[in-house]
């Protein structure tokens, strides 16, 4: 799809400030003009990148999964990671993906939970691979601020 | 909007008996504020010979809202604090009937030719950095110095005791979450787990909240002078460090805890606060509220995008409130949190 999805947003953010804005009377409708412009550039951000983390965050917990099914006493909880570290994605689609990973979610909640009632050493390591996990899921999730003049 | 005129006007009509020729004019709704619909307009009028002019200020309850609140709670807030000179706007008529206005509304004084700075720009104060911020800090000072019963802020309130408001804030927002999240929140349950770990000691005295005091919520003018402090919309009595926390959280900062609201130093801000309220800043418990904070704002967030997700208010401030502060308060809090698991472990 050509001109690229960013490069479009781009365009339309400079049409909305520069060529509409100025020809708006309400102070609220240029306020709204501002707040979408900044959220077409995001969105053409997220356009490029969106199935990329989703996939990636997707592949990570499920190997996370897989290496706590030996640390967890709980049959169910055990059974539950088991099933969701054999698990793949079948569709790219965003919100297969997203549907994927809110389950996912799901699940790593419970295992944290679980985890960090257990003083071992296991548990620690494990309690910090949750957390590092986390960190770069929200790292890599940031969205530039569009900062305009 | 225009069809609120006349309706503004009856309005006004009906409560000055003594007042003719009403007439309501430039109305103007101002953006930003997604809990309130928001109108700025000037109203005239005669009183015997006399012609009187008054720019004012409506806030109209929306359908639905970024915080649900009650709007006499923001309205008793300007009634206590206008006469102790705090600068607030002077709240003139609150008004429950549906008939007016299809919803429920106030009026208040307008505070002409001022600015507010957007939380969202990384110098949004530019040369008044310096007076703002000392006069930003020394406001919520005076705000936790106010005594709730004398000024008439704790009517029709539920007492508070220190040693329970930080479990009914952790309630009242852990509840938002539960109702509102749209997909798993592994981030905003881990620090729901760790508030209830490390709830804090007693607040030093229960004071008057603002719960939303921040850059971007008041107004000052040309000379750098903060003229209004606005949108008490979530005030309630409580810790006031809760609202020195929220003053200094990331996300007002452009994620620069140092220089809160791009305005003066955490260090000289917190001092600033410490003399004007006779209150100190307990290190422990300022910790566990910048901690419930970042995750009150995380509820605030996933509300706006529940609200806008299912068409209840599409305000496209709520979808960047989602987006966005989501992204910053996940980041905050993750960073945090897995430095407080680390040492808790260590």
């Amino acid at each position: 799809m050509k001109p690229d999805v960013d490069t479009v947003m781009q365009g339309f953010l400079m049409t909305l400030l520069g060529d509409i804005a100025p020809h708006l009377d309400a102070e609220y409708a240029v306020g709204n003009t501002g707040i979408m412009g900044m959220m077409l550039l995001l969105a053409g951000e997220e356009y490029d990148r969106a199935a990329d983390i989703r996939a990636a965050e997707n592949a990570e917990m499920r190997s996370l999964f897989g290496g706590a099914v030996s640390f967890v006493d709980d049959g169910r909880l055990k059974a539950r990671l088991n099933a969701a570290a054999s698990g793949k994605d079948t569709s790219l689609r965003i919100k297969a993906l997203d549907a994927t990973n809110a389950s996912l979610l799901a699940l790593l909640i419970e295992l944290h939970e679980y985890v960090e009632a257990v003083d071992t050493s296991s548990a620690r390591r494990l309690e910090e691979r949750i957390w590092d996990y986390l960190i770069s899921s929200t790292e890599r999730r940031k969205l530039t601020f569009p900062l305009l003049a | 909007m225009e069809d609120l005129v006349p309706r503004i006007s009856a309005y006004l009509a009906h409560r000055m008996p003594a007042a003719s020729n009403i007439e309501v004019s430039g109305i103007s709704r101002i953006h930003g504020g997604a809990s309130r619909e928001t109108f700025r307009f000037n109203a005239g009028w005669n009183e015997g010979d006399a012609k009187v002019t008054r720019p004012l200020i409506l806030r109209r309850d929306p359908v639905a809202s970024l915080i649900e609140t009650e709007r006499d709670l923001e309205y008793n807030a300007y009634r206590a604090f206008h006469p102790t000179g705090l600068p607030v706007p002077e709240p003139l008529y609150l008004e429950t009937d549906l008939q007016w206005l299809d919803r429920p509304f106030f009026m208040m004084e307008q505070i002409e030719g001022c600015l507010a700075g957007s939380p969202f720009n990384p110098d949004p104060y530019g040369s008044h950095a310096e007076k703002v911020g000392r006069q930003f800090w020394m406001h919520l000072g005076r705000i936790a110095a106010a005594d709730p019963d004398a000024i008439g802020f704790s009517t029709n309130l539920e007492p508070v005791a220190p040693d329970g408001a930080a479990a009914r804030e952790l309630a009242k927002w852990e509840k938002v979450i539960d109702e509102d999240e749209l997909v798993p929140q592994p981030v905003a349950r881990a620090a729901i787990r760790w508030l209830h770990r490390n709830m804090p000691s007693p607040a030093e005295r229960i004071c008057v909240v603002h719960g939303d005091y921040r850059s971007g919520n008041f107004l000052y003018d040309e000379e750098g002078d903060i003229r209004a402090i606005l949108d008490w919309e979530m005030c309630h009595l409580g810790d006031p460090l809760e609202d020195v926390a929220w003053a200094a959280d990331p996300l007002w900062a452009f994620e620069n805890p140092d220089r809160p609201g791009g305005m003066i130093s955490r260090a000289e801000g917190f001092r600033i606060w410490e003399e004007e309220s006779g209150l100190t800043i307990d290190p422990e418990r300022l910790r566990w509220w910048e901690i419930f904070n970042s995750l009150k704002g995380l509820a605030i967030w996933i509300s706006a995008g529940k609200e806008y997700q299912t068409g209840a208010n599409r305000d496209p401030v709520l979808a960047f409130s989602s987006w966005y502060c989501t992204d910053v308060h996940n980041r905050v809090l993750a960073r945090r949190l897995a430095q407080f698991s680390r040492e808790a472990r260590a």
